[in-house]
């Protein structure tokens, strides 16, 4: 590769993370408020919205390579379905197809299955750490997790359907309860990505059967893209000649294709539709304001790449001055995070710790995200701040 | 077909007792004193998270909040609330303008306004939720089981 490029970049990087370092400091967020609200099946996790369900994981839970679906975070953009028998359930594949077909759950479950492990992140993970603020769920880090997606292949059930040359794009509808004159969440994805291996009808998830939350009984799973793609409570797949054309492909879901000035608008025209997730890492310990005693410190996290995978995470502990490789877990699957750490002898003081990863793709986190209208993919170098005694 | 290789043992999930270390502090404490550090734990795992520690349930937070009093505040939580709950705009720090262009979004997907009301409430929202206010701090979900030492592992313990 051009390491001399890479030398230059990193180096720019370096320059902009110390110049960048006062301005991170002021964006931490504060901690939750004590108390907590029950939601069976939901263990510890950062309440954004109970009314349509919104919570989000918080950092000291990424600390497992699969995320126990308890600690998963919950992402929905209306209300879930008030009623989800699995008798009842079916399945249509319609549209730019020679066969058109409904399935049952009994139908879908003795198709051939198949397992991913992918890192999911809802695209606005991180939007709450933009300025200046944009509208939207707030969420802080924790948008995200990793589990074991099981369930037939797509493209198992799209090719039993017989797509017809004009079929372009696959369009999937959820059980979504809309209020008032919201736009349905419908969504659709090329049909490239359909007919990929690894995208699935997942029906499992850590090899237990969904839950309602996650989008029982059968959600899409579209691998290394963000969350919005993998459409939950599954009930209809439309092939397309062309991208579905619904608010939540435009004006919903898209990036400038330039960065601009934070805060200023951006043309529609200007913007493509979110595919597959940024490179990122996290910060899961320790945490942001603790007060450690010096000695043996862990710094632990996770990165992951969407599609791309994490080539290798670095650790600053002194606000991005100097940099020292982290050591990478030993569990990694294609679209799945890696886990981190890096063991440092901390002397007493206060230290700025950063973390940063570079990617198989060659792209290395910057320090500062692309500010966008609507917050999304925010992948700024994760820093915590504590206090060594 | 997954692209999963070897997993070995799996020493990045840290064992419940770890875990809960974890939130206090990342140091790994040296053998001498581990026989002191269940007890000095315990006292200030409990004095941090009182109820996450141990199981036991806090008095709870109400499931959903209000919006801020004031004189636009009943019409505010009819239009706005009848879909979703305030902390989804209690989070919120925008500008006037943004606000305005919400509070249209909003009334096109439904949300009923009195156009009398339009600019009361915008001024309502952009008054208590400004770019200048302090950050919303939201509650926990309440905590049933222990963290498990790994994704798949079911219910340890």
């Amino acid at each position: 590769m051009n390491s001399r490029r890479n030398f230059l970049r990193q180096i720019f990087g370096a320059a902009l993370t110390v110049g960048a370092a006062p301005s991170l400091m002021s964006w931490a967020l504060p901690n939750p408020q004590s108390g907590a609200i029950d939601v069976p099946g939901e263990d510890g996790l950062i309440v954004r919205s109970f009314r349509f369900v919104d919570l989000e994981t918080p950092v000291e839970y990424f600390n497992t390579w699969l995320t126990p679906v308890p600690h998963f975070f919950v992402r929905n953009h209306m209300h879930e379905p008030s009623e989800l028998n699995p008798n009842d359930w079916r399945l249509t594949i319609g549209g730019e197809v020679e066969k058109p077909l409904t399935l049952t759950l009994a139908e879908l479950s003795k198709l051939e299955t198949h397992s991913v492990v992918n890192t999911l992140e809802c695209a606005g993970n991180g939007r709450g750490l933009y300025r200046p603020q944009v509208p939207g769920i707030q969420w802080a880090k924790g948008a995200v997790g990793t589990a074991r997606f099981s369930g037939p292949r797509l493209r198992d059930v799209v090719e039993r359907a017989a797509v017809k040359p004009t079929g372009k794009h696959v369009m999937f509808r959820g059980l979504d309860e809309v209020p008032g004159k919201v736009p349905p969440f419908i969504r659709s994805i090329p049909i490239e990505k359909a007919l990929d291996a690894d995208t699935l009808l997942a029906t499992h998830m850590n090899g237990a059967p969904l839950t309602k939350h996650h989008g029982f009984p059968a959600r899409a799973l579209v691998p290394g893209w963000i969350g919005a793609a993998s459409c939950k409570w599954l009930t209809e797949i439309k092939v397309l000649e062309s991208e579905f054309a619904g608010n939540f492909m435009n004006p919903g879901y898209r990036f400038p294709n330039q960065p601009g000035k934070p805060g200023e608008a951006v043309k529609p025209e200007d913007t493509h539709v979110l595919t597959a997730l940024n490179l990122k890492s996290v910060i899961s310990a320790p945490l942001d304001g603790a007060s450690l005693k010096a000695g043996e410190v862990a710094v632990h996290g996770a990165a992951w790449a969407g599609e791309a995978d994490t080539a290798k995470v670095e650790v600053s502990i002194d606000g991005g001055a100097n940099w020292n490789p982290a050591s990478l877990g030993h569990d990694q699957a294609h679209y799945a995070w890696r886990l981190w750490t890096y063991d440092w002898k901390a002397k007493s003081g206060d230290y700025t710790i950063l973390s940063r990863a570079t990617d198989s793709q060659g792209r290395t986190q910057p320090s500062t995200a692309v500010w966008n209208p609507s917050g999304y993919l925010y992948n700024a170098i994760d820093q915590v701040k504590i206090h060594v005694a | 077909m997954s692209h999963e290789r070897n997993s070995e043992a799996r020493k990045w999930g840290q064992p419940p007792l770890q875990q809960a270390q974890g939130r206090l502090s990342a140091v790994r404490p040296h053998a001498a004193r581990l026989a002191a550090m269940p007890v000095m734990v315990a006292v200030v795992v409990a004095a941090i998270f009182p109820f996450t520690a141990f199981g036991q349930k806090p008095a709870n937070v109400k499931l959903t909040e209000d919006l801020p009093s004031g004189s636009m505040q009943a019409k505010a939580t009819s239009s706005c609330l009848e879909c979703h709950e305030a902390r989804i705009i209690l989070q919120q720090r925008l500008s006037k303008a943004a606000w305005a262009k919400e509070v249209d979004k909003m009334i096109k997907w439904g949300a009923v306004v009195d156009p009398n009301d339009h600019d009361g409430l915008i001024e309502y929202l952009s008054t208590n939720f400004s770019s200048d206010q302090p950050a919303y701090n939201p509650p926990r979900t309440s905590i049933e089981k222990p963290p498990r030492k790994n994704g798949e592992a079911k219910h340890a313990k």
